[in-house]
């Protein structure tokens, strides 16, 4: 059976009013420029633009839903995770301002639980939300966005080879196919009293736990393919250079995007080698600790 | 006289990784509107040679090729594939995995875009292939929501696009709900009638019999044993391999002893009414919030019930399989499994009751050993090792697989493989067993056995099966449901259910010439039966 991809053709969708090529340029250049701050300053714009994309692009809360939600969750779990053990920022601060320390009325083998919220810690949290917040609600939005039926012209137009191109095309096609005989899988195993949700043990323990998963995906996979690779052959693939039906137009709105998207990317660099953007406390914080 | 399109002289092949010949001496000729039917077990050849013609071999598959294919004349061995397929189209089995393109335009257009032509002749072309088919609608559609008959014409589309002379159809009903397979017979009759050559590998053989085939091509061992008339074909082949009309079958049989009665659910005789095992109480789900698939199902499995599910492509009937196992939930009313909600247990605990056996045995094998394979069920349900020992020995032997046991099962042949898948469940001392599609990717002999020997296991107290086969409802099944649009449309004995031939092809269901049969001779026989069977009434 072949899987609905989540694409739709959506009224008025600021995101789809773009040459998808142009599109992903300003994605690249996006996610490349987010990643070169760690100051909250430097990071709201970029989540609020994310924001903007998300509410002009037309997809609808219930389509986005089950997504989103594991998403801004992910996101959000590593966030507190990185907070709550102090790891991950500490190459960012070398000084910590105390707000408040919990301590447990209680000790293991002499140490005691001990969780310190730190201003720095509280920051750095939020500024890690807001930087991969920003670029994961920019990476969700593209399978709802950008028409499948393009990518293989979309990657052409991007300079690939006709080969490299399609295999993205295909890529995308087979990708809710793979999740179709991945639930299936799952659903055979559940069905001989297989239980992913109660695992246990340790990490190479739950992977050898996973082969009954596995190994069927990949041995479906196998066979899936060599169809594939048939129906390819049988009717002239990669005998020479092709003809791409669709045609892609890039208008004047197009290249503006590509050019504050280039131009943003390059600002966001020289801020950064100037060193501008990097981690930043905000002075209000700092006086919740009295600092 | 102008060459045939198609010759084929002492052909033989010999995968490369294989000792025994996959196909030896073909000799045969195919001409212009001819449509020849290809028929014959599994592993018979059938795929080989139609690889040899298309040339997939000896390109994509490595082997010892002796012999020759000529087209029109020509020699294919020098050609490259991109001029074989310009000739020869092919439709493999499962168009699923031949459709490559997410639009109906961009699926059509693929091969031809692969020959670089220039954009305006392949929109053109196009527009021709989807009009000859009949399905210019589609154009502009994805190719998710095409339903199994529109998949199989697109991707029939994608070849004829490609002009050629000769079209392969390897198995194009494999798939399809009886009347979509209908409507894919009448297409290939219609190419045929104008001049194109149709070579048809199908196991469906009585189906394709509807379209009056000009010849027959009947294959066994690698080798032809009949090529010939469609009257010659049912002298010559076994009953028992070939599924001929119910009245050709009827006058062969006759000559034979009568055919062993098959007791059904022996497990369940004996043991006398019972609560319902399964009950749908008003049962109603949606994948999306908005959108209701399947709506208010009621109904109870009993002790004894061999019940058939029967339906279009796409009517709701796996996914309403799946709530008996509590793979999936309602959204309004309940499913009862032993009289306990499927909300408050986990599949693991409905799987000691209820077994399913999914269409496909490469979805769940994955053990190194048969052994592990079956003992996995029994495992998770916290079996004891003693128990778990005696349940995957008990299993072998009921499916007939005992000297397999330390085999790794993806080793193993496709039908051994699905008694594997069977077993896994077996094992589990599961009383109720559900199988959905249990004959696909079967020939007829191998699945008729398979059936024959899943019905007469002890173990089980009521069975029920999704197929296209009315044919499997007429034999097999003492209750049968029709399931359309999500709804239970009839639900009954089988000569009540399956005599209303309007209800059935208002639900793309086809009366068979075994259903006829068994209608005719019912106030004698008094229940439906093989065509054996009616040999000897």
């Amino acid at each position: 059976m072949l899987i609905p991809w989540r694409y739709r053709k959506r009224e008025n969708s600021f995101i789809q009013s773009f040459d998808p090529r142009a599109w992903l340029i300003f994605y690249i250049c996006f996610l490349f420029s987010a990643l070169a701050f760690w100051d909250m300053r430097f990071l709201l714009p970029f989540f609020a633009a994310a924001l903007f994309v998300l509410f002009t692009s037309g997809v609808k809360w219930h389509e986005i839903r089950r997504a989103f939600l594991f998403i801004v969750g992910f996101v959000f779990f590593f966030a507190m995770l990185t907070f709550l053990t102090g790891r991950g920022g500490v190459e960012h601060y070398t000084e910590e301002h105390l707000i408040h320390r919990f301590q447990a009325s209680f000790s293991i083998l002499g140490w005691v639980p001990t969780l310190d919220i730190t201003v720095e810690r509280v920051v750095y949290a939020l500024s890690q939300f807001l930087r991969v917040g920003s670029m994961a609600i920019m990476t969700i939005l593209i399978p709802y966005s950008l028409n499948p039926a393009l990518y293989g012209i979309t990657f052409k137009g991007l300079g690939l080879n006709d080969k490299f191109a399609y295999a993205m095309d295909l890529t995308m096609r087979f990708i809710p196919t793979f999740a179709r005989d991945f639930q299936l899988t799952v659903d055979a195993q559940r069905a001989r009293g297989y239980e992913l949700e109660k695992f246990s043990g340790g990490l190479i323990e739950q992977v050898r736990k996973m082969g009954p998963i596995f190994v069927p995906v990949v041995i479906h996979a196998i066979i899936g393919s060599e169809d594939i690779i048939d129906a390819m052959d049988l009717r002239a693939f990669g005998v020479g250079p092709r003809t791409w039906i669709d045609v892609l137009e890039r208008k004047q709105r197009d290249r503006i995007l590509i050019g504050f998207g280039v131009a943003l990317l390059v600002l966001s660099l020289a801020l950064g080698i100037f060193g501008y953007g990097g981690f930043w406390v905000p002075e209000t914080f700092l006086r919740l600790a009295g600092g | 006289m102008p060459n045939p399109p198609l010759v084929i002289e002492n052909l033989s092949f010999r995968y490369r990784d294989r000792q025994e010949t996959a196909i030896r001496n073909i000799s045969f000729e195919a001409q212009p509107g001819e449509v020849l039917l290809i028929a014959g077990a599994s592993g018979c050849g059938k795929t080989t040679l139609i690889r040899c013609i298309n040339g997939l071999i000896p390109r994509s598959y490595k082997g010892e090729m002796t012999g020759s294919v000529r087209v029109f004349g020509e020699d294919t061995s020098t050609w490259k594939l991109a001029q074989i397929s310009q000739k020869i189209g092919t439709v493999l089995q499962d168009p699923e995995r031949q459709i490559l393109g997410t639009k109906v335009l961009n699926e059509v257009a693929f091969g031809l875009e692969n020959l670089g032509l220039p954009r305006d002749e392949i929109l053109e072309r196009v527009d021709e292939a989807l009009r000859l088919l009949k399905i210019f609608h589609l154009r502009e559609r994805e190719t998710f929501t095409l339903s199994g008959g529109e998949k199989q014409k697109v991707a029939l589309a994608g070849v004829l696009a490609m002009r050629p002379s000769i079209l392969l159809l390897d198995e194009p009903l494999a798939s399809l709900d009886p009347a979509s397979a209908l409507d894919a017979l009448d297409t290939a009759r219609f190419l045929a009638d104008q001049g194109m050559t149709i070579l048809m590998v199908e196991h469906r053989v009585e189906d394709v019999l509807r379209i009056q085939p000009e010849r027959v091509m009947f294959m066994s061992g690698g080798e032809i044993r009949y090529l010939g008339s469609l009257s010659g074909l049912s002298k010559v082949v076994n009953y028992r391999e070939v599924k001929l009309r119910a009245e050709e079958i009827v006058e062969r049989a006759r000559q034979d002893p009568p055919p062993a009665e098959i007791r059904i659910l022996p497990g369940a005789a004996g043991k006398g009414e019972s609560e319902a095992l399964v009950k749908f109480e008003d049962v109603a789900f949606g994948y999306e919030s908005d959108v209701e698939v399947l709506h208010g199902i009621n109904l109870e499995i009993r002790r004894g019930d061999v019940i058939a599910v029967l339906g279009p492509n796409g009517a709701g009937k796996t996914t309403f399989v799946k709530h008996a196992i509590g793979l999936l939930k309602p959204k309004r009313g309940r499913v009862l499994v032993n009289g306990r909600d499927t909300r408050e247990s986990s599949v693991a605990q409905i799987a000691s009751t209820l077994g399913y056996v999914f269409q496909s045995p490469s979805h769940m094998l994955f053990a190194p050993t048969v052994r592990e394979e079956l003992s996995f069920g029994p495992k998770n349900l916290r079996h004891s090792e003693e128990q778990i020992e005696q349940e995957v020995k008990e299993a072998l032997r009921i499916v007939n697989l005992s000297d397999k046991e330390q085999d790794p099962p993806l080793a193993l042949s496709f039908g051994q493989q699905k008694r594997v898948s069977i077993a896994a469940i077996l094992a589990m001392q599961s009383r109720i067993l559900v199988m959905d599609e249990p004959t696909a990717g079967q020939d007829y002999q191998n699945y008729m056995n398979f059936m024959d020997s899943i019905l007469q296991l002890p173990s089980f107290e009521a069975i029920l099966f999704i197929t296209h086969d009315v044919d499997l409802a007429v034999i097999y099944a003492n209750r049968v449901l029709i399931v359309n649009d999500g709804r239970l449309i009839a639900d009954g004995k089988p000569q009540d259910v399956l005599r209303d031939f309007d209800q059935l092809k208002a639900n793309r269901l086809v009366p068979t010439s075994l259903l006829a049969l068994n209608l005719e001779h019912f106030p004698a026989t008094g229940r439906f039966m093989k065509a054996e069977a009616l040999a000897h009434i």
